[in-house]
């Protein structure tokens, strides 16, 4: 993943986290905009849900500015904002359980066809078309990803897409960094066999973009 | 080579996350080992073409949070509600400024008056009383309380028993009138009901009589009918069976006259063919 100037400065914002801590609006509305592109994603990642990653992430931020001024230490911020993110996940997760009833916009338009609409087209053509094929591959990975436990599913959206460490996530969530590598092994595990059942592998890939 | 590195370690090599000789040992595990070699890889291709899930691009709402809310002075709950007590203490005051009131409390009394106007209320109570002459007033009071009822008693009980005398004579004068009319009125009506009685069982009896008259004539009548006709049957009858009978006898009469013939023609017959064969 390239590392964006927000990336730069998010892991260059100890001062701001500090001075956020302290009670400064502006630099606790700073880390909003910092952090809110990935406390979505990983919301979205988690539910494969616009509204329901929009919930938590706002939730998350709302439970940061009341909390902050309880964090011990300013380095653990990532992991502290975080464990908030995945608790809201839980939350939410208990809360559609409970609530089974789906609407009919939740049904993604495509699903149960036999051939995938990435794989549809066979013309290599630059941007557009290749920017859709990309996120019709980004929807259907998604998918896959969300045939994963809950446990191995917040595990591989933090290592893989979160870019947290082993350490890092086992702080989150409370476990110990054994099980967090057990839990990212075995969801690496389950995603091979569920890619392979779809026939999307590296090459097919490749072939298409 | 006995080293064989678990899933974590695997996984920590997969994202780099091990020191560079534990890394250097994984390696030449796995160079070693192609089996476990081309497990690794296919758990690094699956992270490969994971990572092609892209991130959602998104807009941070604004978020205006204040929880730490400065509740000014003129805000503040107690200052309200002590606010609000002074407040109508002072509307009271004031209303009772305007109406003149006023509130005394002298010799176990409570005075509120209104209108600015002193109103002096005697006291009835006599300081000079005391419990002798208390008691005295009470029992002139008491005796002349009886006296006036007893005398009230007494004249009540006359009215009561005047009027009481009054109503018997009245009710016996009105008994022995009725009585006197229901004597006279007695002996006429009983003859009359008593006339009207025979009458009545004197049309009772023709009636029934009559009636009972026509119904057995009707039943003697139709009796008669039904037994003149029975007897007709019975002759019909009669003279039906006497008329075969009589018929029968012809037929056999006649029987025993063709019989009778024949015989005679056999006998006839006979002694003449005897007759023929002795003259042969």
């Amino acid at each position: 993943m390239a590392e964006t100037l927000l990336d730069i400065a998010m892991m260059h914002s100890d001062s701001l986290i500090a001075r956020a801590r302290e009670g400064d609006k502006t630099a606790q509305s700073k880390l909003v905009q910092l952090w809110y592109k990935r406390i979505y994603n990983f919301g979205y990642k988690f539910f494969y849900d616009h509204d329901l990653a929009m919930e938590v992430a706002q939730k998350t931020f709302i439970s940061m500015h009341k909390n902050i001024a309880g964090l011990q230490e300013v380095t653990r911020f990532k992991s502290w904002l975080y464990t908030i993110a995945v608790n809201y996940c839980r939350e939410e997760a208990r809360k559609r359980k409970t609530n089974r009833a789906i609407s009919l916009n939740d049904l993604k338009p495509g699903e149960g066809e036999e051939s995938y609409r990435w794989e549809e087209s066979h013309q290599r053509r630059e941007n557009p078309e290749r920017q859709l094929r990309q996120s019709e591959l980004s929807d259907l990975l998604q998918s896959c990803l969300m045939e994963l436990s809950a446990e191995q599913r917040e595990v591989v959206i933090m290592k893989e897409y979160e870019g947290l460490k082993f350490r890092e996530i086992a702080e989150t969530l409370g476990i110990s960094e054994n099980t967090v590598k057990s839990r990212m092994y075995y969801g690496l595990e389950g995603l091979k066999k569920i890619l392979e059942q779809k026939k999307i592998t590296k090459e097919t890939i490749g072939y298409e973009l | 080579m006995n080293y064989k590195p678990d899933e974590g370690t695997l996984i920590s090599y997969l994202y780099g996350e091990l020191s560079a000789d534990e890394a250097a040992k994984v390696q030449a595990y796995l160079q070693a080992n192609p089996e476990e070699l081309k497990k690794w890889q296919a758990l690094s291709n699956t992270k490969e073409v994971m990572a092609h899930v892209q991130d959602k691009e998104v807009i941070a709402p604004p978020i205006f949070m204040d929880d730490t809310k400065v509740v000014s002075f003129w805000n503040n709950n107690y200052f309200k509600t002590v606010m609000s007590i002074a407040a109508s203490v002072l509307f009271l005051m004031v209303a009772g400024k305007l109406l003149g009131t006023e509130i005394n409390y002298q010799q176990g009394e409570l005075k509120i008056s209104f209108g600015g106007k002193k109103v002096q209320i005697e006291n009835p109570a006599q300081p000079m009383l005391t419990e002798d002459k208390v008691q005295e007033m009470i029992q002139s009071s008491l005796a002349k309380n009886n006296e006036v009822i007893t005398a009230g008693w007494t004249e009540d009980q006359k009215r009561l028993s005047q009027s009481i005398r009054k109503n018997l004579d009245q009710n016996s004068r009105k008994i022995d009138e009725l009585m006197k009319t229901a004597s006279d009125a007695s002996q006429e009506q009983v003859r009359g009901f008593v006339a009207s009685l025979q009458n009545d069982n004197l049309k009772l009896m023709k009636d029934y009589f009559q009636l009972s008259a026509a119904d057995q004539k009707k039943y003697t009548e139709s009796l008669l009918v039904d037994f003149s006709e029975y007897l007709k049957e019975q002759r019909k009858q009669d003279l039906m069976i006497l008329q075969t009978r009589v018929n029968s006898i012809e037929k056999n009469t006649d029987q025993f006259k063709q019989e009778t013939e024949q015989i005679l023609a056999n006998i006839i017959s006979t002694p003449m063919n005897k007759n023929n064969r002795n003259s042969y």
